[in-house]
């Protein structure tokens, strides 16, 4: 086993680190890696961002929205969570999660804590969620990361992931809604998260374990990898699932409904019906918002450029981005 | 000549996956190894390789859909 200290809270910078050692520098033994970031919501591979975000909230309270490369639901992690990785070559076609969970319970039972391990691969102790885990593999490769909630901001977690989900149709794989607890709660004597991310290390990397150091070169790879591949808005919208999606605009001009559909993060079809009066028709709305990003700033600029703005009855090309898009 | 390439067989227990993207499209060149999709089944994700080379001639699901294992993915026209 080979700990790897990324030193970082920038989740696309560890991300990009679990890729760095999956794809370009594989080591000669089992990677791990103990993170943590800065407040995040991490969507999984196949979830719309919008049927699992209150994406105004995340906003408003400073808190970023990624996509991981591996499965499952959403989870919402900060400062007062950890997160653990292994990397290795994958050994047969099986799929396991025990393989990498046992250490980790191992080592939660050393502090006093019995965790057990549910149908879903989540870690859970006195039946409430402390843990989630998930996988991805590629080249012969398999990545392994898990969460562990240790004084996680649990209601900031509700409220970042409550989400209204409008009429939106799509084939994502939806979150599961869990009842979670933090690991600080049932420690025998109290601990801080430091000295719990010390123990466990220690206990997962045993005595014959080792550590490699990110050299300079290695962190300007990684810082790459994190841009490109999971900071980006491609990554984050263009690499979701497509959906369909229903909105209604009420005006003192009218109302307008607007019928989309999204793929790769960007409007394919647009049809707009309603009472509303203009010297457009809704053909001419739909041609204008087809081809560009579904984000609030590219619908308004698409509607600006039609020359939108005057051409209905008491809306403005604002307002009609507004909404079209949160 | 045409090759279909089926969906493999993740875990004893899958019963199907969802084939979550597309990493090449129809038209393109295959080569035998080099990711064709993506697929999830219980949290992991899973690039599957090309066991053959060829132009994809045909997706045979969209993404999204839930595909068994032994399904016809692909169709692959090789030489």
């Amino acid at each position: 086993m080979i700990y790897i200290e990324t030193g970082s809270a920038d989740v696309c910078y560890n991300f990009g680190a679990e890729y760095y050692f999956t794809v370009e520098k594989p080591l000669e033994d089992t990677v791990f890696l103990f993170w943590r970031t800065t407040p995040t919501l991490m969507v999984g591979r196949y979830q719309n961002v919008l049927e699992e975000v209150d994406r105004a909230y995340a906003a408003a309270h400073g808190i970023r929205i990624v996509r991981r490369m591996s499965g499952g639901g959403t989870i919402y992690t900060d400062p007062g969570g950890w997160q653990f990785t292994f990397i290795e070559d994958a050994r047969e076609e099986d799929i396991q999660f025990q393989r990498y969970i046992a250490p980790v319970t191992g080592a939660l039972a050393e502090l006093g804590v019995e965790a057990s391990f549910n149908g879903r691969n989540d870690l859970t102790v006195g039946g409430k969620k402390i843990s989630g885990n998930a996988q991805y593999r590629l080249g012969g490769r398999v990545v392994h990361h898990g969460s562990l909630l240790f004084d996680t901001d649990l209601e900031q977690m509700a409220a970042a992931t409550t989400v209204d989900r409008y009429k939106i149709q799509s084939k994502s794989i939806p979150s599961v809604r869990e009842r979670v607890t933090n690991i600080a709660w049932h420690l025998p004597a109290p601990m801080d998260a430091e000295a719990f991310k010390a123990k466990i290390v220690e206990h997962i990397l045993g005595p014959e374990g080792t550590v490699y150091v990110i050299t300079p070169e290695d962190g300007r790879r990684i810082r790459e990898l994190g841009e490109e591949r999971f900071a980006s808005w491609e990554s984050t919208y263009g690499q979701g699932p497509a959906f369909n999606i229903e909105r209604v605009g009420r005006f003192s001009g009218g109302t307008m409904r607007f019928r989309l559909e999204v793929k790769r993060g960007v409007i394919r079809q647009a049809a707009v019906s309603g009472d509303f009066f203009a010297t457009l028709d809704g053909e001419a709305f739909g041609n204008a918002l087809a081809g560009c990003r579904y984000e609030r700033d590219a619908v308004r600029a698409a509607l600006e450029a039609l020359g939108a703005d005057g051409t209905v009855y008491r809306v403005s090309a604002e307002e009609m981005a507004k909404a079209i898009v949160d | 000549m045409e090759k279909q390439l089926a969906m493999p067989r993740l875990r004893p227990e899958m019963t199907s996956g969802v084939l979550c993207a597309w990493l090449k499209e129809e038209g393109d060149t295959v080569e035998a190894g080099e990711p064709l999709y993506e697929v999830e089944t219980d949290k992991v994700v899973n690039q599957i390789e090309a066991t053959a080379s060829g132009v994809l001639k045909k997706q045979l699901w969209e993404e999204g859909d839930q595909v068994a294992p032994g399904d016809p993915v692909a169709i692959l026209e090789t030489e």
